[in-house]
């Protein structure tokens, strides 16, 4: 199951492992980050919350190479930050986009001369500069504003400068502080778009510390950090996903809206490629199965031990309710007839969902007999 | 036409350069408040001009005390080994400038006399006495190259007469308007004037023949009334003959007591005389040390808070993935730039110094190429040093700060 899973995935943009984190030595020492743990894949906007001085600051600091790891490990972009020295930690900074709370811009250099000076550290030719510079400013709406001084600006232009400043060389990753805490509604919402975009069209991942609601609703996933310790990590658009999904299926039409998010919430998404065996006959089962697309082949084996196919699953379809209901090895082998990517609940929950929900057992029941 | 279709494609080319090389930030830093570009070059020159004056008073010194020197008509002269400064009197003996005539390769050795205590000179205006410098020579034998003192050789033969430096200090009178006057007692005619000027020690100069000489101050030969000693032996090197190589020869034939240099080691042991040992040259040099202390405190403070107003950028850039190697070379370029934006408008005011400061103390006051230079790169030395110290902000600011 989980070679499966890795099959179909990249490796994670950011991987934090335990990393704990102090400042101050003897008396003054003062830990600021305990534990942290956490993975990041690849085109996610992540919004990391909690109230001040409760260490996201500090976790973003450490993930951007702005700070020597402590103790724990952590990967960026493929590259361990751990025990580097800090020329290197230089160099992996050129891989990240930073986008502080203040623009941090010169007031010596035009707008464009300030994206210049990003680009110079990129892999942009000299000659295409300008045309680079100036296609990521009018993308945020600024390209009239270029070769304006930073004083000439408004307070939400510079900030515009300033996350165009930090996307032009195209990383895959981008760390924000509050990039928006300065802005008025029109140059947020200009800014957020692009973030939103980023994520979506060129899956750069992006780590963004706020409290913005506008940015929340957009937000793959939610970590709230206290007092130095991830005390939850949401993957939002995943149960909103599901959530939709399961709302569009036959086998949830009847569940009350409450009742699909409880059980969306407990599902985990999972894909499978093209013949990727999803259970096996005779094995014990401990998942249920929705499909929510692509289509699955559901193969018996024969008396004689050749297989025979029972009948190929649709989007909407779920499969492998019988071992958990029965508590029987799987009756059948489901193989992936196309790029699938099911819903997975496990043992537990599927139990507890058919307790709470009596239309959801009398759904399962019926179709269930309807197989049979 | 052509011209302007030149001028149009530099134009381009220029703007196209401009687009590929890097931001020039440090240039950019310099130019974004001309208030304080103003304010930061005004600190720079002074500690520049303050540089330049003082070197300028020294030279000016030194060049004073070479005047007479760099116009004596000679390859080699011969000087008491006693004495240690042009105008101290030592003389030596008469015989032995007669037996470097005879050396091999001396077209012509011929004496110069020098007075400069007994040598009184009567301010015909106020009746004041001060002493002034008396050179003397045979006019059959003339040794200055000063062309005013070429021309009257004939009037310089007459008794009871002088030529008279018309650069003198004020404090002498009308030199120019007077032709009777009085020398230590003695009537006198001034047959003409000649433009040398004075020096730090010396109001100014008057030129005379050998006999008037010995008539009027009495000579420096106490013993040898008939072969009065000679200050000065100013030698000629025959044609065809190396200076080295004469001097060698006179300093075979020479006694210990008598020292043998070209004009240029006479002109330089005398420099360096003044401007190591006289108190006079040290003193200016200690005061354009104080002009380059002061200069790294005045270029410190302000890149110092020129850095500490923009210390999150450049924290900024850190983040962003440069090094302090960056951070480093703009702050310097930025320093140098300092540099030159406050040298050349005290070089400006310098020139119209140095010709109002020359003009009071009858000095010559030059601003040469090689004092521009030096000033120069000691302002240039004085911004990089300020630089190296103020870098430490920059290279200490934490870009995780800035987050």
């Amino acid at each position: 199951m989980t070679a499966g899973f890795a099959s179909t995935t990249t490796r994670p943009v950011v991987r934090v492992d335990r990393v704990s984190h102090h400042y101050g030595e003897g008396d003054s020492r003062n830990q600021v980050l305990f534990d942290a743990s956490i993975e990041i894949g690849a085109g996610q906007l992540v919004v990391v919350t909690g109230p001040s001085g409760s260490g996201k600051t500090t976790l973003l600091s450490l993930i951007g190479a702005l700070r020597s790891v402590q103790d724990g490990a952590i990967e960026v972009l493929d590259c361990s930050l751990t025990g580097l020295g800090r020329t290197e930690l230089v160099a992996v900074r050129r891989n990240i986009g930073f986008i502080f709370q203040a623009h941090n811009l010169f007031d010596s250099l035009s707008a464009y001369e300030n994206v210049k000076m990003a680009m110079q550290l990129g892999d942009c030719p000299p000659g295409e500069m300008r045309k680079r510079g100036m296609a990521i400013l009018d993308r945020l709406g600024m390209a009239d504003r270029a070769d304006y001084k930073p004083r000439a600006l408004s307070g939400g232009q510079r900030q515009r400068v300033a996350v165009a400043r930090a996307l032009v060389n195209r990383p895959r990753l981008v760390l924000a502080d509050e990039p928006t805490a300065a802005l008025d509604r029109d140059s947020s919402g200009a800014v957020v778009k692009l973030l939103k975009e980023l994520t979506l069209k060129e899956a750069c991942t992006i780590m963004m510390v706020t409290h913005d609601n506008r940015i929340l609703e957009l937000a793959d996933r939610v970590v709230n950090i206290v007092d130095g310790r991830i005390i939850s990590d949401v993957t939002l658009r995943d149960a909103v996903v599901i959530c939709e999904l399961l709302r569009g299926m036959e086998l949830f039409r009847h569940l009350t809206p409450s009742e699909i998010t409880h059980t969306a919430e407990k599902m985990r998404r999972r894909r499978f490629a093209k013949d990727e065996t999803i259970i096996r006959e005779g094995e014990a089962g401990d998942e249920f199965f929705v499909i929510s697309q692509g289509s699955v082949a559901v193969r018996r084996r024969a008396f004689d031990g050749s297989e025979r196919l029972l009948e190929t699953l649709q989007a909407g379809a779920f499969f492998g309710e019988r071992a958990l209901m029965v508590d029987e090895p799987r009756n059948a082998t489901c193989v992936a007839a196309t790029d699938v990517e099911t819903l997975v609940l496990d043992k537990v929950n599927f139990r507890q969902a058919l307790e709470q929900s009596p239309s959801f057992r009398d759904q399962i029941q019926s179709f269930y007999f309807q197989r049979q | 036409m052509i011209l302007h279709r030149s001028a149009a494609r530099l134009r381009v080319l220029s703007a196209r350069t401009l687009r590929r090389s890097p931001v020039p930030l440090a240039w950019r830093n310099l130019l974004s408040d001309r208030r304080r570009l103003a304010r930061s070059a005004a600190g720079v020159g002074f500690a520049a001009l303050l540089m330049m004056v003082e070197l300028g008073f020294r030279n000016g010194y030194i060049e004073s005390m070479l005047l007479v020197m760099r116009r004596l008509d000679g390859d080699i002269m011969l000087v008491s080994a006693q004495k240690y400064q042009f105008e101290r009197v030592a003389p030596f003996s008469r015989r032995q400038l007669y037996e470097a005539g005879g050396v091999r390769g001396v077209a012509s050795a011929r004496p110069l006399y020098l007075e400069r205590t007994a040598s009184v000179w009567r301010n015909p205006q106020n009746g004041r006495h001060f002493a002034v410098l008396t050179f003397a020579f045979d006019p059959d034998q003339p040794v200055l190259l000063i062309p005013e003192v070429q021309a009257m050789l004939p009037e310089l033969r007459a008794q009871d007469t002088i030529l008279m430096d018309r650069r003198a200090r004020s404090v002498l009178g009308d030199v120019a308007a007077t032709t009777d006057g009085e020398l230590s007692g003695h009537r006198i005619k001034v047959a003409g004037t000649f433009w040398l000027g004075p020096n730090f020690f010396n109001d100014g100069n008057i030129v005379m023949s050998d006999r008037n000489f010995f008539k009027l101050l009495g000579g420096s030969g106490r013993d040898h009334a008939d072969l009065p000693d000679v200050e000065v032996g100013v030698i000629k090197v025959a044609p065809g003959f190396a200076v080295s190589e004469v001097q060698q020869a006179l300093r075979a034939a020479m006694p210990p007591g008598v020292a043998v240099l070209t004009k240029q080691q006479l002109i330089g042991q005398e420099a360096s005389l003044h401007a190591k040992l006289s108190p006079v040259g040290p003193i200016f040099t200690a005061g354009a040390l104080v002009g380059f202390a002061v200069g790294i405190l005045i270029s410190y403070q302000i890149l110092f808070s020129e850095l500490s107003d923009q210390l999150v950028q450049y924290a900024t850039l850190k983040a962003m993935g440069y090094g302090n190697g960056y951070l480093v070379s703009v702050v310097l370029q930025q320093a140098a730039f300092y540099a030159f934006v406050g040298y050349l408008p005290a070089w400006a005011l310098c020139i119209g110094l140095f010709r109002y400061i020359g003009d009071i103390m009858v000095g010559p006051m030059q601003l040469t190429l090689a004092l521009t230079a030096q000033t120069l790169l000691l302002t240039l030395a004085m911004c990089m040093l300020a630089a190296l110290l103020a870098l430490r902000r920059v290279i200490t600011a934490d870009p995780a700060e800035v987050f």
